[in-house]
């Protein structure tokens, strides 16, 4: 035999194929010729390697060195410097995560290096075309073995103490199976194998197929001994031809070598094998179904029993495995049951191969133990979920699966977990869905699966999934009603219960789990025409828009700045958000995270844009107001002046109100003004959309605290009809540790309101901020502003998990802050003075995956340390001490002490109101802004008995369009900011502002979502 | 035999028993669908669900095979529901204008929802699309009503061999119907119409020719008679809701005399007639064959049934040649009416107007082939099937259980017990025994009671023997021959036959088929639903009409032997084939 002192394995699996691989392998052998390594290098064409997402990829042997996104001109490179040199090309390595660090060995790339592989053995690794490779890899050791030195019963028992369970989904233990088909007595017997893959986004069986095909052949032709079968049928779906290529060719070889055929390897045993191929029908996949159609009948399944073990094809005992569940044969034969039991979990045993689809970083296929939990498959081997994106949900079995929430990572991948949150296993097709995923879309498209592959035999799948399918897409229309979750569930159970086979019976399961996981999804939809995930789009003009807690017309005012026509552009804004200038500079746009633009290139900068907008502001614009005598005379109060209650004062005002603002803090803003630093938010920006609503009419009280200066009956007693509660979440928790209540430790909330109301604060030399969020960010700056040498922020997760905005992160750490992820502080260390030390730190490391969705940081093997300040600032939450507000009058809470109200702000008290941060806990302005809205029309509502906002009615907005135009092609603008050594100096405002021109230019690269669409009125005012 | 336990009432069954039948057995009556005994047992349409201990979704217990120890509910709430649900869905799909169907009286689904107490549907939308084929003479397909049961597609390709209707497509948009969209009559259907007999629903009827015949009988210048083939006789009460089995041959023609035609005959004439003239073909091939030793065409099959004569016309047209060239009675019965009957009262042919009563639909077919119209003028106008004329008696308001006996006229009325038994599988051919035997022995016919019990029941495959010995001189070169003989019933057993013939495997004279199970008594226009249970009480009261008649062999009948004196001349004679014989030829198979 040749020697060869390296080998070029190029993936030509489909994935691969498809991106280029049989190109660079032709250009490897090309080159190697050109170079003269012929004889020293070997070009092998191997089946998948997994990582689909980054092909064609090549692996390097003997260094083992791993290869992507190989392109043909890359080839000449990769012989040169590797194959020549001997060094590695690192520009075609994989990358640590988030990190610039080449990792070039596949043993170490994360992707591979968790996985084990016992069905993708050699799949990657050898040439499928070459049988002699599958030999030198004990291939049909384990057919010979069998043959020659055990007895059927002693197969079916071994397999059978395997553990082995169907990788078909439904995981019915394989050697039960096996044992069933031997007992019967029958001349002939059949065994059969499921290649008919369908579920969409699997590719597992097609990558076997591919890259090995005679370890599905050998572990026929065992299972055909052990039942006493002589014929098999690989069913194997039309559309897969390099499968049933690569398959045939590896039949013809077995039989050339016989391995196939009437005397296999001189045993006197004779089996033979046949590929049927079907046309892709779904619901071949069900065993009787995929019988009838290789009897040359319509695929559709009949009654079970007789179980096909008794009467199968042609009425005679039959096993049908899939493909994953024969590639496990040769190992357990060889290794024993017991080697394959030791990985696994106690129920089920040995690995499971998954197809990784969806929103995944590293699509492709992996094989991993049973019982990994799901987190570890989708984060750690399949790279997360790519942009900044968060995981929502995880289908799995496809359209006959059920989802797992992210709240769920920590499930261990085994079929009784999985069945316990309603999805199953399944054949290992693994859709990962992100936030912009919509779950009642997503239910919609799975069952518009199952419909169109029902093969229409029994009415519960027929006409069921049709009703439900029905259901399903009036509540995608808005036209949900309600009662049709209810109606969803109950049909969904019937079918399951009624329905002929297994596609009938799981047909629901997704809907059903979706359901299960997500009824508030459903339930918005149904109840409020939203779809969060900015999907369902007959019920919203644009993402952006239906993005937008204050529902601002975004496309709108962007386009009228397109035109330079600024008021008109501010005007429409505050129809719906009076603080356009705050929220120019502190919203945390969920509008462009929804930007259409973004799948173009980058989401069009909508917050620079409205900044621009309010910055041409001359003299403050006052909107539309209804004058309202008997509204100007009912006494309405807003309590606390924050962005809820100035947005609900503000629309109280437009609709004739003449509503009192009162106000605990000598300042207006409630967090604006004490919490919001300058240097984001100057003050007369914040002054100048107080005055505006001033002006309308609404009077601001300061010094005016509830509980203290004034109560809730007070107010009933001086003739308030109504009172809203704006009055956020005002008080830090605490970190509970020891140490907290000595000297230099202060909270962030108290921190940054003492210096922005009081304009002056202690501050330490070197700071320790513990925290993650926005507070933290902001005491962090603010110290370092005030005159802090060093500030450190001490976070018990990783960076990647700061619930912070993610710019503001970056801000602190150009400006010099320091991140110290992964520590939790343990004890505030004191002297003996009672001077503070610094904070003892326990070095965090992360555990299983938690209800947040993220792996939960636990005390890693570290020794604790201590990280010396001499000031303590905690921002590790806010609360609201409700308690203190009520004097007598009793409005309900929520669980967590924020006030409970429905959807448009109303509490248990029918006079009283709520909304903001006080009712959601700490969450964004422009949210505060949108409750203030919702409550002031209900307020409207309960005192007049009819709604007036007649804002909310759909404005036509006349800028040009052209929908045939093609997008200008304007990279997104940035935001100009001070350097960082400069901003540290003071409160100036860190963003600078854009030129004119810049401005429209970033304006006009709106897309236009909007164009054509007519918002529903009646949705509007339901809103 | 496996015990079980079904509604806490313990049975013992046989082996192979399915669930549904131990419950009848236990006193549970399931309600089911598409289940049709000894014909289709698919578990597809889900309403004979029961709820099995241990089993993780509910089960068709039509399909199902009971076990040992099993413990069925077959009125468990879960179970109701589940039929309901599915009740409910097959009716939300279902083009349900249940007062203007023609299955209003009949039809299974109403009955079931009404059973199951169905008073709401839970779950409406999108309904099947409906489309209407009537492209052909016999049947009126409407793919709105129709719940894809499937039994239609198992008659059709398993009873018959035909294949005409099949499902297609997927999920909701499943249609069953001819390939590619199709019509009926761009595909080999035979329209025997066991589709539908079988037809739970309104979505496959017989072509409703009911105006036409009162168009004619108010038409002053039309004499309108009409004949009535067999079987109609044993079963047409059950229209009126006599039993299955209960003869009402006086009654149907008080009915037809009420309904106002000018003559009430009997297909039954025609059917003496045509063992005369079939009995003499096949001496007469006989002959060609054993003494002038000519290659002529034997076995030589039956032609009576026009769905038989369609389906060998498609698929085994080398075959053609062994078709008796008699045209049917019903055809017969035309062309004497319209010639010899017309001469006798003194009118054209074209003044007369043939109706005929058919359990079959194919006959509506067969009445306008071309072959079968002559200068424009058909031997039969109109042919309506049995289920027509109970909605046409219903229709003109008369009280049939309450109708008097009456008798046919003559002499188009009088026939002999022969004819009585061309209703069912196995009577043509014991009738041209009858008188095949008589004319070539000059002796009776030596078998009890006249009957041959070989080639009687329903059996799907019948033959007998019967040696011929002390022949008149005339047919003396049949002395000693053993005429061999064999019987089927249904297209599927027919060519099982033609196949044993053509393999050498089975080597005979004469072979009766009949398109339908059963015969014409099971015929698709046939009142619904003809099971087994049905055919067989519909037999035995046709035996026993024969058995209870004077004459019982055709060449007795004096009104035939009457034609042929005065009229036809020779059986078989030149008039004869002229009136009485057609021929045959090939079709395309789609």
């Amino acid at each position: 035999m040749e020697q060869f002192r390296s080998h070029v394995l190029v993936c030509t699996g489909g994935g691969c194929i498809a991106s280029g691989a049989l190109a660079v392998s032709a250009a490897f052998t090309e080159e190697l010729q050109k170079q003269g390594l012929t004889d020293e290098v070997q070009v092998v064409e191997t089946g998948c390697l997994g990582p689909c997402a980054v092909g064609p990829v090549a692996l390097v042997y003997p260094d083992g060195v791993f290869y992507q996104n190989i392109k043909v001109p890359d080839v000449a490179e990769i012989v040169e410097e590797h194959l020549l040199k001997g060094r590695v090309v690192p520009r075609l390595v994989s990358h640590a995560p988030g990190t610039e660090k080449t990792v070039a060995e596949m043993r170490d790339v994360e992707f591979f290096n968790r996985q084990v592989k016992i069905v993708l053995r050699n799949s990657g690794l050898i040439d499928p075309l070459r049988i002699e490779d599958y030999v030198a890899r004990d291939g049909y050791a384990a057919l010979v073995k069998a043959l020659t030195e055990m007895t059927p019963e002693q197969i079916v028992d071994e397999v059978l103490a395997s553990g082995l369970r169907g990788r078909g989904g439904a995981g019915f233990p394989t050697g039960l199976k096996w044992r069933f088909a031997q007992q019967q007595s029958s001349d002939v017997k059949y065994i059969l194998c499921n290649a008919d893959e369908g579920d969409p986004g699997a590719f597992m069986d097609r990558s076997v197929l591919e890259g090995d095909p005679h370890s599905v052949i050998e572990g026929m032709a065992v299972g055909a001994y052990a039942i006493g079968a002589h014929q098999g049928y690989v069913y194997v779906r039309a559309e897969y031809p390099l499968a049933v290529e690569r398959l045939q060719y590896a039949i013809d070889q077995a039989r050339e070598y016989g391995l196939l055929g009437d005397d296999i390897a001189g045993s006197g045993f004779a089996f033979d094998l046949e590929i049927r191929m079907g046309s892709g029908a779904f619901v071949c996949g069900e065993e009787t179904a995929l019988m009838t159609s290789i009897e040359g009948n319509r695929g559709e399944p009949r009654p079970r029993p007789p179980f096909p073990a008794v009467k199968g094809l042609w009425d005679k005992p039959s096993v049908l495995n899939n493909v994953e569940t024969y590639a496990n044969i040769n190992p357990i034969i060889l290794k024993g049951a017991e080697w394959f039991a030791a990985t696994g979990t106690e129920k089920s045993k040995g690995t499971k191969v998954f197809a990784l689809g969806g929103n995944i970083t590293h699509a492709g296929l992996v094989e991993v133990p049973i019982g990994m939990q799901l987190g570890e498959i989708i984060n750690e081997i399949g790279g997360g979920v790519p942009g900044d994106k968060a995981l929502k949900a995880v289908q799995l079995g496809g359209p006959s699966g059920g989802c797992v929430p992210y709240w769920h990572l920590d499930t261990p991948v085994d079929y009784e977990s999985l069945q316990e949150l309603g999805a199953i296993m399944g054949s290992g097709g693994l859709v990962i869905m992100d936030e912009d995923s919509c779950m009642v879309d997503m239910a919609r498209f799975f069952l518009e699966f199952t419909q169109d592959e029902s093969c229409g035999k029994c009415p519960p799948c027929r006409v069921g999934t049709k009703r439900m399918l029905e259901i399903v897409e009036r509540i995608c229309n808005g036209q949900g009603e309600e009662g049709d979750i209810e109606r969803l569930q109950e049909l969904g159970r019937m079918i399951s219960q009624t329905a002929l086979c297994g596609l009938g019976q799981t047909a629901p399961n997704p809907v059903l789990s979706m359901i299960r996981h997500f009824r508030h999804e459903w339930e918005a939809h149904i109840r409020d025409k939203h779809c969060e995930a900015g999907v369902c789009a007959t019920m919203f003009k644009a993402r952006c828009t239906n993005a937008c807690p204050a529902d601002v017309d975004v496309p709108g005012f962007v386009s009228l700045v397109g035109e330079k026509r600024f008021d008109e552009a501010l005007r429409l804004h505050r129809e719906r958000n009076p603080l356009a200038s705050i929220c120019g500079r502190v919203c945390f746009h969920p509008c462009e995270s929804k930007c259409q633009r973004a799948g173009l290139d980058a989401p069009v900068a909508i917050r620079g844009v409205k900044r621009f907008m309010t910055e041409q502001e001359t003299d403050i614009l006052l909107p539309e107001v209804v004058l309202d005598e008997a509204n100007a005379a009912r006494k309405v109060a807003v309590v606390g002046s924050g962005p809820a209650g100035l947005s609900c004062a503000y629309f109280l005002a437009r609709l004739g109100y003449k509503p009192t603002i009162f106000e605990a803090a000598s300042t207006p803003g409630g967090m604006l003004v004490q919490a919001i630093p300058a240097y984001r938010l100057p003050r007369e920006e914040l002054g100048r959309e107080i005055s505006m609503i001033e002006k309308m009419g609404v009077t601001i009280e300061c010094n005016k605290a509830l509980g203290r200066d004034f109560t809730l009956q007070g107010l009933r007693d001086q003739g308030y009809e109504a009172v809203f509660l704006g009055v956020g979440a005002p008080q830090g928790s605490n970190i509970g540790v020891p140490g907290e209540d000595g000297e230099g430790v202060t909270e962030a909330l108290s921190f940054l309101k003492t210096y922005n109301v009081d304009g002056t604060v202690a501050v330490g030399k070197r700071v320790a901020v513990i925290g993650g969020g926005n507070s933290a960010i902001d005491a962090a700056r603010t110290a370092l502003r005030l005159g802090a040498r060093q500030v450190t922020i001490l976070y018990r997760r990783t960076r990647a998990q700061m619930p912070a905005w993610a710019e503001e992160i970056d801000a602190a750490e150009e400006e010099r802050i320091i991140l110290q992820p992964l520590v939790a502080p343990v004890e505030i260390k004191h002297d003996a003075q009672g001077k503070l030390l610094g904070v003892i730190c326990r070095p965090m490391t992360l555990g299983d995956y938690d209800s947040s969705g993220r792996r939960r940081p636990v005390a890693g093997r570290n020794a604790d340390f201590l990280v010396e300040c001499d000031q303590v600032i905690a921002a590790i939450g806010q609360w609201l001490d409700s308690e203190s507000l009520f004097d007598g009058v009793s409005v309900e809470t929520s669980r967590k002490g924020w006030l409970a109200t429905d959807k448009n702000g109303r509490t248990s008290v029918d006079w009283i109101f709520a909304g903001g941060d006080a009712v959601t806990g700490p969450s964004s302005v422009v949210a505060a802004i949108g409750a203030g809205e919702k409550a002031a029309v209900a307020i409207d509502e309960k005192l007049t008995g009819a709604n007036h906002a007649f804002w909310r009615r759909d404005v036509e907005v006349d800028t040009a369009f052209d929908p045939d135009a093609d997008p200008v092609e304007t990279p997104r603008a940035g935001v100009p900011v001070v350097a960082a050594n400069v901003r540290v100096g003071g409160f100036d405002e860190v963003e600078l502002s854009w030129a004119a021109e810049t401005a429209v230019a970033e304006a006009r690269r709106c897309l236009r979502c909007d164009y054509g669409k007519d918002r529903c009125a009646e949705t509007e005012v339901n809103r | 035999m496996p015990t079980l336990t079904v509604d806490d009432i313990k049975v013992e069954v046989p082996d192979g028993t399915t669930i549904l039948q131990a419950a009848r057995q236990a006193g549970s009556k399931v309600p089911s669908l598409c289940y049709l005994e000894d014909v289709q047992t698919i578990g597809a349409c889900r309403v004979c669900l029961v709820e099995v201990q241990g089993a993780k979704a509910l089960v068709a217990s039509c399909a199902a095979p009971v076990a040992e120890g099993m413990v069925v509910k077959t009125n468990s709430t879960l179970a109701r529901k589940g039929r309901q649900t599915v009740v409910e869905l097959l009716l939300s799909e279902h083009d349900g204008n249940c007062q203007t169907c023609a299955r209003s009286a009949d039809c299974e689904l109403r009955t079931l929802a009404r059973d199951l107490g169905i008073d709401e549907i839970r779950y409406e939308g999108e309904r099947t699309t409906k489309s209407i084929d009537d492209s052909t003479p016999a049947l009126v397909r409407d793919s709105g009503k129709c719940i894809m049961c499937r039994r239609c597609v198992t008659v059709c390709n398993e009873t018959q061999g035909v294949g005409a209707l099949f499902p297609q497509g997927r999920g909701f948009t499943t249609v069953i119907g001819p390939a590619f969209a199709s019509d009926l009559s761009d595909v080999t259907c035979v329209q025997c119409g066991q589709c539908a007999a079988v037809c739970p629903v309104g979505a496959i009827t017989e072509r409703d020719q009911i105006d036409t015949v009162w168009a004619a009988l108010d038409d002053p210048d039309k004499h309108v008679i009409v004949q009535t083939a067999p079987a109609i006789r044993a079963a047409l009460g059950e229209g009126f809701d006599f039993e299955p089995g209960t003869v009402v041959t006086g009654k149907m023609v008080s009915a037809l005399r009420r309904l106002g035609f000018d003559g009430v005959f009997d297909t039954n004439f025609a059917a003496d007639l045509t063992i005369i003239e079939e009995g003499t073909e096949l001496l007469t091939r006989l002959k060609a064959a054993l003494v002038d030793g000519r290659d002529v065409a034997l076995p030589m099959f039956t032609s009576c049934s026009p769905g038989w004569i369609n389906y060998m016309e498609h698929y085994n047209p080398d075959f053609l040649p062994n078709l008796s060239s008699c045209k049917s009675p019903q055809q017969m019965f035309g062309a004497v009416a319209k010639s010899y009957y017309a001469e006798q009262l003194g009118k054209r042919p074209e003044d007369i107007f043939v109706v005929s009563v058919m359990p079959c639909t194919a006959k509506k077919f067969e009445a306008q082939r071309p072959e079968m119209v002559h200068d424009g003028v058909p031997d039969v106008d109109v042919v309506l099937t049995t289920r027509e004329l109970v909605r046409m008696i219903k229709q003109a308001g008369i009280d049939f259980a309450s109708l008097p006996d009456d008798t046919q006229d003559k002499p188009l009325g009088l026939s002999t017990g022969a004819a009585d038994i061309f209703a069912n599988t196995g009577g043509v051919m014991e009738a041209a025994l009858r008188t095949v035997y008589e004319i070539v022995t000059g002796k009776p016919f030596p078998f009890e009671n006249l009957h041959v019990a070989p080639i009687a029941g329903l059996e799907g495959v019948k033959e007998a023997s019967v040696l011929i010995e002390g022949t008149v001189p005339e047919w003396s070169f049949l002395e000693g021959v053993t005429v061999k003989v064999a019987v089927a019933h249904t297209l599927g057993n027919a060519q099982k036959v033609i196949d044993a013939v053509k393999s050498g495997e089975k080597q005979l004279h004469f072979i009766e088929v009949m398109t339908c199970p059963g015969g014409c008594i099971g015929g698709g226009g046939q009142p619904r639903l003809t099971t087994n249970a049905v055919r067989e009480a519909r037999i035995a009261a046709i035996y026993a009409e024969d058995e209870g008649r004077e004459l019982r062999k055709s060449h007795e009948n004096p009104a035939v032997v009457e034609l042929y004196s005065k009229y036809l001349g020779d059986a078989n004679g030149d008039k004869a084939h002229h009136l009485l014989h057609t021929d045959y030829a090939e079709k395309e198979r789609v």
